[in-house]
């Protein structure tokens, strides 16, 4: 939506980012965290010192107990509010439904959040209450993937609501027990004992929170203590033995923790990247990365690293390094932090009434919550886009700051033509976020499973060739672009990545095998049994090397499926999936987005690169997109010859149905244009050769002849105009539709010349068209319709006959009527016919960027290009007719000197003829 | 018009003006650049060569410096007319003072190895010229200009003692051998000011001779010589640093052969006005070599364990650093500057050429310098600082005696020398202008601005980060942020 912001809008706004800027700095400083290079420059803190209390609200100096966030920052915030609204907290634990009535959701998908949407690439599953086998309970659940969540919610809560510590151990309630990995069996799980995860404030508000000790608490099982852990870089507290113990040194006199000294401030960019993604924003060091290691989310699952560092700084093993002198993330080295787009939604400095909300004489409304409010209550529901891979709370889609509300294309990108209409069609992250540096799953097969129980995987963006040398080199990789269904909008192109995934599923609901069931029926004792190994061990050495550890023959299906009934699941099968993770970071500007338009006009073009998926095809299953992620796969996912999948991305054969100037055509009217052309040339010089032969032999009439002014110097001019801009017309129209055989020629020059000339055109033949119907020359176009026929014929028999025995012209060429009727047909239906569509197809193409609803409704460019097409290959063929047919004259020369100097020489007819009669 | 032959003619011209007009006017061209920078390098003809010129031989450097006269009648005498002669300035007016002033290495005080006066023999080895031994120095006879440490091989001359031609020296080896001047004839003595490589500017030393390209883009990538930025005519050489110039007369620029507006983010021109093109370019200084940052007179004459970047019996103890971080400070160009005599506060860190410039001096931009602080002496009764000898009969450096350092000293200088010192601390500003980094290599936004930035924004004048908190327009008018 484009923003049109009036001066006083400007105005209003600036004062109040000043007054942000103030306060933000003000916060910031009393946030105590380090904004000047120098320390003690920092400034009073704002943030108090205060108590750390435990769950019964006594400070933890004299209980020694763990520090209880809620009670402990809910000494000046309102904490319930805050983790009662807060979809990072409930992920999805308040809308736990029955398995399978998830909406878009899998058969065995309980919630829309990571509480209960299975993921392929953690496989564990979180049973519903009733399922006989079961996988994961809540406090297991805890244990694996409580390391990315901030506590609260399904941590502190049943999934009916009811507090944890309220439910009684009991090895038949999900909620209360958890599995013996070995055996199996439940055994219950006293929370009393444990204690509960509750949102832990510390892992994203203090400058150095401890995720290694934190996770490790939660692994163990010692939930009670897991915030308390997260304060372990701090000083505060330690771990002695197996116990956390408080230091007093570090409180101060009146029993009160130093907020500076815990660092208190707001969320950087680094809190966030503890869960979401590799962030490195001090730029001394290098950054490094484990290649395709799951320790950072959203980089394993995209390859995005934000970070301000250049990538050539970086201490990545990546191809061509020297020469990638850009930042990671351009935001990121603006020193933009997450909470600037993803701010919290009552954030009285961000918050902005929804555009579409907004009655129309307002165009900012400047009333707010107070600083204290929001520092009482901060909403922690934070401004999100539309992804496709978090689903949870879609009432916030896209209330984050978009490209648009920063940025704007006016002034920015005006060396690209059709700029709206790009906009329309790309999103931004498209041409902006045009390559990932760093590597990302590319699929998870968990058919089958490595000797270390873990499943086989393929990383994109690594040199395929260099994974088991223990030096991967890293080439990064190019997005794959899928249609983004905005809420408001049309589809619009933009990046993502793509993970396959495959797994075994068992009866019916059907429910993913679970983890332990698969490694029994793959291993024992750690060890491939002989059956698997007879099945899969190719080339007998013993050990099952990555090409060996898939599933590609029925026999290799049946024998692990047959474990697995062994196991007592029910008809298990092979399932595939693939799901889409959206890519909106490692922005880059000016010279590193995409600017060379024969990145997508072209055959060749990055709109329909094909994109790996995996080098394998287990079960022979191809995967199918999942349904909730808000795009969709417009192409095919075929097969890429070796045994693997690929995606192949659609334009004009998709349901979409784009047409991508240079790229797209349909291959009949091209066909046909090409033999119509070809036709007539070979038609013209067939019967310019027989000419020519009979000429010779001496059959030739000597007609008298005379010369005749016949054509003024307008009727030459704009004839002439009309010819030259014809011909470049064709050869750019040439040039634009198969951009690659001129690949010299700028695609964006071409482009603008086409459509100046094209002006040129219609502005000439209109200017014609009016001298032609005020002079009344018209006259000469408009065949006379008694007797036509006849006369066609006379000249047509001419043509094929008369011409090559010398006879003369049927009808006389005089100034007033200097068109034969085959001519005035001719003419007729080029002008009247061809030239008007050949320009409103153009206008219509043109205009896609203006008028795009009148565009749409005549079917869009996939219908108006082919026309546009079809009509250029009939007036090239005209063309050649044309400039054939000038040699019929007295000489071959004499009309194209007359169309050129106004002179023309006519036979010189007999008296007596009659206008269209035979010679008497 | 019927039967203008010519008409055809006209036709072509109409039509083409009436296809090419409209798509020149309307199609949108890519901006042309307009920065040429190679534009504005002098030209580097082929040097002619002297080795069939001479015959020699030759005893002294007088002789060789007349031979050269003999085709270059002028040269001396254009030397004898710089500073490079003279080693003292046009007169200037310094704050302070009512009337101009010439001033330079000559009669001027640093804080490293003090002054001259009194010291001329070591010291004038580095003078452009032969034999200035002692206050008596003829400075108009000409035939005393040394060419051959400009134009000379390095490899063939080296001096000594007084200017005068190192021992072993082959004089018509090195008169044969003259070319235009290379980066090692000028870094034979500006790469080892204060004693030794690397020791004073911080941005010149021995690793320019023949630098990588990431160290000097200029001198590593492209190859430039001192005098394609320093642009030399008839012998006077531009460019200047405060350490002896306090004006911007004869000054060189970047935007001599760079636009300013030079660069395509909008964000970093808006950056122009107040941050000098150093301050980005040159990230850090003593990249290769460790740069002499503390220099302790005081610890002189100890008979401590002895190390050249640690500490020496003659000259006290040192710190070195390398890859430094610069202090950033407000210059417009010009410079105060403390002169023999000038009273001084001993409580106090005294500045002897304090840069120039504030947060509200619309001239004054943001630049890198390297900071050498010293300790060093003072008259205690009538505080100011005193300039010892240290070279000689008589010096520190032979008999270690302070006391008769500084009175041999002052009587050179001609200070009143109470017989009284002490010790107190100075600073001297050193701009860096050199070991420009490629520009794919200049400081990021999160490199000044944000939590890891190298700013101290407060001592500048701001109220902080200018990101968050405004530009320098919104300085109060009593602050104006110039401390140092």
């Amino acid at each position: 939506m484009r923003l049109r912001l009036p001066l006083h809008g400007f105005l209003a706004t600036g004062v109040l980012l000043l007054a942000a800027g103030l306060s933000t700095g003000l916060l910031q400083a009393a946030a105590g965290g380090p904004q000047q290079a120098s320390e003690d420059d920092a400034g009073p803190p704002l943030h108090p010192d205060f108590a750390l209390l435990d769950e019964e609200g006594a400070s933890v100096l004299e209980s020694g107990g763990p520090v209880f966030t809620l009670a402990t920052c809910g000494q000046c915030h309102d904490t319930t509010f805050i983790q009662n609204h807060s979809y990072h907290v409930d992920l999805g634990r308040g809308q736990i439904v029955p398995a399978g009535e998830v909406d878009g959701g899998r058969p065995w998908d309980i919630s829309p959040g990571a509480f209960g949407r299975w993921s392929p690439l953690t496989y564990r599953y979180l049973s519903p209450p009733g399922d006989e086998r079961v996988d994961l309970t809540t406090a297991e659940w805890l244990m694996e993937m409580g390391a990315r969540h901030v506590g609260g919610g399904p941590g502190l809560l049943a999934r009916d609501g009811a507090p944890l510590e309220e439910l009684r151990p009991d090895s038949s309630n999900i909620e209360a027990a958890i599995i013996d990995p070995a055996t199996g069996q439940a055994a219950p799980w006293d929370w009393r004992e444990s204690g509960t995860v509750e949102m832990n404030c510390f892992l994203c508000h203090i400058a150095e929170p401890d995720n290694a000790a934190r996770t490790q608490a939660l692994q163990q099982g010692n939930f009670r203590w897991a915030s308390t852990a997260t304060l372990a870089g701090t000083e505060i507290v330690a771990l002695v033995g197996e116990e956390w113990r408080w230091s007093r040194q570090a409180f101060n006199e009146a029993g009160n923790a130093d907020a500076e000294a815990l660092g208190i401030r707001d969320p950087q960019a680094s809190n966030c990247g503890l869960c979401h993604g590799l962030v490195h924003v001090e730029s001394e060091t290098p950054l490094v990365t484990e290649t395709c290691a799951p320790e950072s989310w959203t980089t394993l699952t995209t390859g995005q690293i934000f970070s301000p560092e250049r990538i050539a700084d970086s201490g990545l093993n990546l191809a061509d390094k020297d020469n990638l002198m850009r930042s990671w993330d351009i935001h990121a080295e603006r020193v933009l932090s997450c909470t600037e787009c993803h701010y919290s939604l009552n954030n009285p400095i961000y918050y902005q009434e929804p555009s579409g909300d907004r009655p129309d004489h307002l165009v900012f409304d400047p009333r707010r919550i107070d600083l204290g409010e929001y520092l009482y209550r901060p909403l922690h529901q934070f401004a999100k886009g539309q992804s496709a891979q978090g689903l949870l709370a879609p009432e916030l889609d896209n209330t984050l700051r978009g490209c648009e509300s920063c940025h704007t294309m006016e002034g920015t990108h005006e060396w690209l033509p059709y700029r709206d209409l790009h906009a329309e069609v790309l999103a931004c992250e498209t041409c902006h976020v045009p390559a990932l540096y760093a590597p990302a799953r590319q699929y998870v097969d968990w058919t089958v499973l490595e000797s270390d129980a873990s499943p086989v995987t393929g990383c994109r963006g690594v040199a395929a060739s260099s994974i088991d040398t223990g030096q991967p080199l890293i080439t990064g990789y190019q997005p794959v672009l899928l249609p983004r269904q905005d809420a408001s909008g049309p589809s619009e192109l933009a990046p993502y990545n793509l993970i396959t995934a495959w797994y075994w599923v068992y009866g019916d609901p059907p429910r993913p095998v679970p983890l332990r069931d698969l490694q029994a029926a793959w291993l024992v004792d750690g060890e491939y049994p002989a059956e698997v190994l007879a099945a899969f061990d190719a080339d007998g050495d013993g050990a099952l090397s990555h090409d060996e550890l898939v599933i590609d023959t029925p026999a290799k299906e049946e024998m692990i499926a047959g474990r697995l009934q062994a196991r007592g699941l029910e008809s298990p099968r092979i399932a595939g999936e693939v799901q889409p993770y959206g890519i909106h970071h490692d922005v880059t500007g000016e010279e590193w987005a995409v600017r060379d338009c024969q990145t997508c006009h072209t055959q060749d073009s990055r709109v329909t690169e094909a994109f790996a998926l995996s080098d394998r095809t287990p079960g022979g299953v191809t995967p199918a997109l999942v349904d909730d992620s808000g795009t969709a796969l417009d192409g095919q996912v075929v097969s890429d010859g070796e045994g693997g999948l690929l995606y192949q991305p659609a334009t004009m054969e998709g349901a979409a149905r784009t047409y991508v100037l240079g790229h797209d055509n349909v291959a009949w009217i091209d066909t046909l244009g090409a033999i119509a052309f070809l036709g007539v040339f070979a038609g013209a010089a067939v019967h310019g050769g027989v000419r020519t032969f009979t000429a010779r032999r001496g059959v030739r009439s000597r007609p008298e002849v005379r010369k005749v002014y016949m054509y003024s110097v307008y009727e030459r001019l704009w004839h002439w105009l009309q010819t030259v801009a014809i011909l470049l017309l064709v050869f750019t129209g040439v040039v634009i539709h198969k951009p690659e055989t001129f690949g010299v020629l700028s695609f964006r020059y071409i482009v603008q010349i086409h459509n100046v000339l094209a002006a040129v055109l219609v502005i000439n033949a209109a200017l014609a068209a009016f001298y032609h119907l005020a002079s009344g020359e018209i006259r000469q176009y408009l065949p006379r319709p008694y007797g036509f026929f006849d006369a066609a014929f006379l000249q047509a028999k001419y043509y094929l006959r008369g011409i090559f025995r010398g006879d003369p012209h049927p009808f006389e060429k005089r100034p007033e009527q200097k068109m034969n009727p085959l001519q005035q047909i001719t003419y007729l239906a080029i002008l009247n016919v061809l030239l008007p569509l050949q320009v409103i197809t153009g206008l219509l193409m043109w205009g896609a960027q203006e008028w795009p609803e009148a565009a749409a409704r005549l079917g869009g460019l996939a219908f108006l290009s082919p026309l546009h097409t079809l009509i250029s290959w009939l007036f090239a063929s005209f063309i050649v007719l044309h400039v054939y047919l000038t040699t019929t004259g007295p000489t071959a020369l004499s009309s194209i000197r007359g169309m050129v100097m106004g002179w023309d020489e006519v036979e010189a007819y007999p008296e007596n003829v009659e206008e269209g009669g035979e010679p008497q | 018009m019927k039967d203008f032959k010519h008409i055809w003619a006209v036709g072509l011209t109409a039509t083409l003006l009436l296809i090419v007009v409209p798509i020149v006017a309307f199609v949108r061209w890519d901006p042309q650049p307009v920065d040429d920078p190679w534009a504005s390098l002098p030209d580097h003809p082929q040097h002619t060569d002297h080795s069939s010129l001479f015959q020699g031989p030759f005893s002294s450097g007088p002789e060789v410096t007349e031979a050269c006269l003999e085709c270059h009648a002028q040269a001396a005498h254009e030397v004898a007319m710089t500073a490079h002669w003279t080693w003292l300035g046009d007169p200037v007016l310094i704050p302070g003072e009512e009337q101009p002033i010439a001033i330079g290495k000559a009669n001027l005080l640093n804080n490293f190895c003090i002054g001259i006066q009194s010291n001329w023999p070591g010291c004038t080895t580095c003078h452009a010229g032969y034999g200035w031994e002692d206050a008596s120095f003829d400075f108009s006879n000409e035939t005393n200009v040394d060419c051959l440490i400009c134009h000379a091989d390095p490899s063939t001359y080296a001096k000594g003692e007084a200017g005068l031609p190192a021992e072993g020296v082959d004089l018509l080896a090195a008169a044969q051998s003259v070319r235009a001047p290379t980066r090692e004839n000028c870094g034979t003595c500006h790469f080892s000011g204060g004693g030794g490589n690397a020791v004073k500017h911080g941005d010149l030393d021995g690793s320019l001779s023949y630098p990588e390209e990431h160290v000097d883009v200029h001198m590593g990538r492209l190859g430039f010589q001192c005098t394609d930025c320093h642009q030399t005519e008839q012998h006077r050489i531009l460019g200047r640093s405060i350490s002896m110039s306090v004006d911007t007369a004869n000054q060189i620029y970047c935007t001599d052969c760079h636009l300013p507006e030079l660069h395509d983010d909008q964000r970093i021109t808006d950056h122009v006005d107040t941050v000098a093109c150093q301050t980005c370019h040159i990230p850090a200084g003593a990249v290769r070599e460790p740069t002499k940052i503390h220099w302790d007179w005081s610890t002189a004459g100890n008979d401590w364990p002895e190390d050249p970047h640690e500490y020496l019996r003659i000259k006290g103890s040192f710190v070195y650093a390398e890859n430094i971080m610069p202090e950033y400070y407000w210059f417009n160009g010009q410079a105060d500057r403390y002169l023999l005599g000038d009273p001084i506060n001993p409580d106090e860190v005294t500045l002897i050429n304090e840069p120039l410039g504030g947060i509200l001096d619309p001239l004054a931009q943001i630049w890198p310098f390297k900071v050498h602080r010293a300790i060093q002496m003072y008259d205690a009764i009538y505080n100011y600082l005193l300039q010892p000898q240290t070279v000689g009969e008589g010096g520190f450096w032979t008999e270690f005696d302070w006391d008769q350092a500084l009175r041999l000293g002052s009587e050179a200088t001609g200070l009143l020398y109470s017989g009284s010192y002490d010790w107190t601390e100075t600073a001297m500003y050193w701009p860096l202008s050199h070991m420009v980094v490629p520009a794919e290599h200049a400081l990021q936004c999160q490199d000044c601005h944000g939590e890891n930035g190298r700013m101290d924004w407060e001592a500048l004048g701001y109220y902080g980060d200018p990101m968050l908190w405004g530009g320098r327009q919104g300085a109060s008018a009593t602050g104006d942020g110039g401390g140092q």
